[in-house]
Parts: C-alpha cells; sequence; structure tokens
C-alpha cells in the first residue's frame, strides 16, 4: 500500500510540475505579446504573477526533498524525482525571463525596435518549452533530442538578430541619430535578445534531464 | 563449463576444536592460484563463482550462478528472503558444509582455487575467508580471549598483545575497550559486540571478510559504525556483505548482485548502476517496490 501511494506521488509530482511549466510558459507567451504590443496591463499582470510562480515553485521542490528523504527513491523513480528537481529549476527560471520581458514592455524605451522583431525568437522559445513539458510529461525521449535541434536554430537566430540591432545602431552613429535614449534602448533591446536565447537553453536543459530521467541518457547535459 | 559436484555430509564447525582444527592445518594446505581474472567492470577478480547451483535435498536454493567479486572492495548481496543471497555467501567460506542436505554443483574459485577441491580443508578455508554473522556472538569468554581465540587455535605466532590490539583498533573497537580487555565480551553492548566480532574475525588476517546482514539487529547509531567500519576493512579486506536494507548495500559497497526468487543472480555490477539504471526490468521492480 504505502509503495502504491508512492506511486501515486510520483504521478500528482509530474502533473504539478508539468502545470507549473504550463503557467510558465503562458507568462513568457503574454510578456513577448505585452512587449511586441505594448500591453502594459498584461505586462503587469506577468511581473505580478511571478510571485505565485515562486511560490508553487517553491513547494513541489520541497515535494521533491521530502521524496529523497521519505522514500529514498532508486533507479527510474530515482531518476524522476532527482529529474523534476532540476526541471523545476529550469521551469522557475523562465518565469524569471518572463517578468524580465515583461519589464522590458513596461520601459518607456522599448518603442526601440528598428527591423528585427523578437516575435520570431519568442515563438520559437516558446515551443521549445511547450516541446520540451510535453516530452517530460509523455517520457518521450525522440522528443528530447529535437527540442536539443531547436536551440541551436534558437541560438544561431538570435545571433543574427543582435548582428542587425547593432549594424542598425552602426547606420545611426553615422547619421548623428544616436541619443542616450536610443543607447539605452539597443542595450535592453540586446538584453531582451539574450533571455530569449536563455529560456531556449532552459527548454533544452528540460528535455536534458528528461533524457536522462527516461533512458538514463546524459548525451544532452554535456 | 563442467561441473564438479561436492556433495556433503560432513559437520564441520567454524569454532572447531583447537585439536582438530591444528590438525587439519597441519595435513592440508589451502593452494592459491598465481593469476587472477579480472572483473567486467575493472578490478582484480578475488573470488570468482562459475555456473554454481545449490540444492538442499531436492530443492534448488541457488540456480548457475556466475559472477567474479573483486579484491579489496565491498560486494553487497541483496535480494527477497529465500533468493538464495545467504546461501551463496555461505558457499564462500563453506559453510554450508554444516548442512546435511546441501549439494555444491559448480566451481566456485578463491584465487583461481575451487574451494570445493579434495584437497581443500574448509577451516583453513575459513581463516582466509573470515565471517560475521547477523546476530553478535561473542563467545562468553573475555574481550581479549574473544580476539586472541582465532590466532590460538590458527597456531598463529607472533605477539599475541600487539595483535589482539591490532584487531580492535581495526574493528573501531580499542578506545572503548582498552581498559577492560578481561570483561565479558557479552557485557558489551550489541554494536560493540558486533565489532568485537569483526575483530575476531580479522584478527586471523583473512583476505575476504563475508558479512551476514551483520547490522540488521544493530540500532542506527550502531549500525553507521558498523557500516563506517566496513568502508575501512575495504582498504584491506574483500568484503562481500548480505543485506535486506537496499539502502545500506547503496551506501556502502562498490558492486552489487541481485538474486531473485528461484536462487537466480538477475543482475551484478556497479552499485550505482544498479540503483540509478539497472538493467533488468526485474531488478528495477524490485529495488523500486513495485513487485508483488
Amino acid at each position: 500500500m504505502a509503495r502504491e501511494e508512492f506511486q501515486a506521488e510520483l504521478g500528482d509530482l509530474r502533473d504539478a510540475v508539468v502545470d507549473l511549466g504550463r503557467t510558465v510558459l503562458d507568462q513568457f507567451r503574454r510578456a513577448a505579446r505585452a512587449l511586441v504590443e505594448g500591453d502594459d496591463e498584461t505586462a503587469t499582470d506577468v511581473v505580478d504573477g511571478d510571485g505565485t510562480v515562486n511560490r508553487r515553485y517553491l513547494d513541489l521542490e520541497s515535494r521533491c526533498i521530502d521524496l529523497f528523504a521519505l522514500q529514498q527513491p532508486v533507479a527510474g523513480d530515482l531518476r524522476f524525482v532527482a529529474a523534476s528537481f532540476k526541471i523545476l529549476t529550469d521551469i522557475e527560471r523562465i518565469g524569471d525571463l518572463a517578468v524580465n520581458l515583461a519589464e522590458h514592455a513596461l520601459e518607456k524605451r522599448r518603442n526601440y525596435l528598428p527591423e528585427v522583431s523578437v516575435d520570431d525568437l519568442t515563438g520559437i522559445a516558446a515551443e521549445m518549452v511547450g516541446r520540451a513539458l510535453d516530452a517530460y510529461e509523455r517520457g518521450d525521449a525522440a522528443a528530447c533530442h529535437a527540442v536539443a535541434d531547436q536551440d541551436d536554430e534558437l541560438d544561431g537566430l538570435c545571433q543574427r538578430v543582435a548582428q542587425l540591432v547593432v549594424e542598425d545602431l552602426v547606420g545611426r552613429e553615422a547619421d548623428h541619430t544616436v541619443d542616450d535614449d536610443l543607447l539605452a534602448g539597443v542595450r535592453r533591446l540586446l538584453v531582451t535578445i539574450r533571455d530569449v536565447e536563455r529560456v531556449g537553453d532552459h527548454a533544452e536543459n528540460i528535455a536534458a534531464r528528461t533524457l536522462y530521467m527516461v533512458e538514463a541518457d546524459e548525451t544532452l547535459l554535456y | 563449463m563442467s561441473k564438479n559436484e561436492n556433495t556433503i555430509t560432513t559437520e564441520e564447525s567454524t569454532d572447531a576444536d583447537p585439536k582438530t582444527t591444528d590438525e587439519k592445518l597441519i595435513s592440508t594446505e589451502v593452494t592459491t592460484g598465481t593469476e587472477t581474472g579480472r572483473t567486467a567492470a575493472g578490478g582484480r577478480t578475488i573470488i570468482e563463482a562459475r555456473n554454481v547451483d545449490v540444492y538442499y535435498d531436492d530443492l534448488r536454493a541457488l540456480d548457475d550462478v556466475s559472477l567474479q567479486i573483486p579484491e579489496g572492495q565491498v560486494t553487497a548481496m541483496i535480494g527477497p528472503s529465500g533468493c538464495g543471497k545467504s546461501t551463496f555467501l555461505r558457499c564462500i567460506n563453506r559453510m554450508n558444509d554444516l548442512v546435511d542436505a546441501a549439494r555444491v554443483e559448480g566451481d566456485l574459485l578463491l584465487k583461481n582455487k575451487n574451494v570445493y577441491d579434495d584437497d581443500v580443508d574448509p577451516v583453513a578455508l575459513r581463516r582466509r575467508v573470515g565471517m560475521v554473522f547477523q546476530e553478535p556472538n561473542p563467545f562468553p569468554k573475555s574481550i581479549y580471549d574473544n580476539v586472541a581465540y582465532g590466532r590460538r587455535i590458527q597456531g598463529l605466532d607472533g605477539d599475541m598483545d600487539e595483535a589482539v590490539e591490532q584487531a580492535l583498533r581495526r574493528a573501531a573497537l580499542w578506545d572503548e575497550v582498552k581498559d577492560q580487555l578481561d570483561k565479558s565480551g557479552l557485557d558489551l553492548s550489541g554494536g560493540q559486540q558486533q565489532r568485537l566480532c569483526i575483530a575476531r574475525a580479522i584478527a586471523v588476517d583473512p583476505e575476504v571478510v563475508l558479512m551476514d546482514e551483520p547490522a540488521s539487529a544493530l540500532d542506527p547509531i550502531a549500525t553507521s559504525k558498523i557500516e563506517d567500519l566496513i568502508d575501512e576493512l575495504a582498504e584491506e579486506y574483500t568484503v562481500v556483505i548480505v543485506t535486506h536494507n537496499m539502502q545500506q548495500a547503496a551506501r556502502i559497497s562498490d558492486k552489487t548482485a541481485v538474486f531473485l526468487t528461484g536462487g537466480e543472480l538477475i543482475e551484478f555490477g556497479d552499485t550505482e548502476k544498479i540503483f540509478e539504471n539497472p538493467e533488468h526490468q526485474r531488478v528495477e521492480d524490485y529495488i523500486t517496490g513495485k513487485f508483488g
């Protein structure tokens, strides 16, 4: 009976991790939309919602520690709890990065968006997070590799977009139209591009931990 | 693979009377192979089982067990009650000789020498392969005599006081008993008694120490001391331990063998691998409690 309850607890933990992950994914998508559309209300909602995300994260982390201490899981159960424990950190960090985007959206200098759009970047990053969470929920090893491949695509795209921003800045400097506000906007945009790229990294981490969980395969961890 | 059949009918005791033991020591010498194999995971092999079957009358207690135990490491045997893990342990120093109905087939090699060969004296073998049991079983003698006993009956030369002190030190008991060596071993606590038995076992300088659930009758503090001691013993001896406590096996062993019902050895390998990612679903199910 005790072991059946333990197995039920593992199932509950999986559901709760996925649920928190999807909440954070929604936070990220809404922050990205707020940034592009200048939607202060949505951006504020995202910032305000982070406290709840953090509390749920700490609660789930505590549940993992309880499982380690009280159930002493081994083999597949051990890999599941250990992977979940690490994945929770990635999910919480994605929540923080969503807040970064939302705070950028609330800044008045957000209008500096040259010929590039962060929309494409956030779309890919959000897709990666969603696929990584699906892989974790289903225990799908093949999907983990697909997420890792997609991170290469996102990294390349972020690099090209950052390059375009810098080239745009250089062009404006030639036209003597660079001022402090513009520089601050460029700096913020570059940070945002980096944040989106990090969301992709966290999605890849989730995939890597999931692959370890499913097949004890550490390939994607390195 | 050839099989040597050894039908065991003799009544022999590890605590045999000194005269008998001395006579056997004089008459028989356990030979040691000059070459040793390598275990699958590296390390020199000290004990190798090749297709070992054990029967108690018609009941098969071990089913075609083959494995190589590395020297100088701790190897744990786990599995449900009746799976044959203690039977295997007792094969290594021929304790099953004490069971009339027991019959061992296959080869069980200690440094490449089959311990069931006719020219092997079980008593001499047990000096090389000591054993510690589940219940501490000190003799009703002084602490000193408990430790000295094995050396005396084996006729080992040297400074007895020094040997007793060294054995008690290695068993992490010296500091607790050095001022009361004349006190009866039975007056010690359970954990101290078990460490005394370990001191007694190692006093004769064995190569292998077998432990059959050595901490199952002890409280957590005494268990912790025994586990620390096992870790230290592995620096000088090969330790093979049977335990029902899987977390204990995970904590203290380098290698783990998993026996399941029917006397089958299902999996043997690095302890980390067994407890993190076992090869066999039956092992995964057993260690995660998904059985029954």
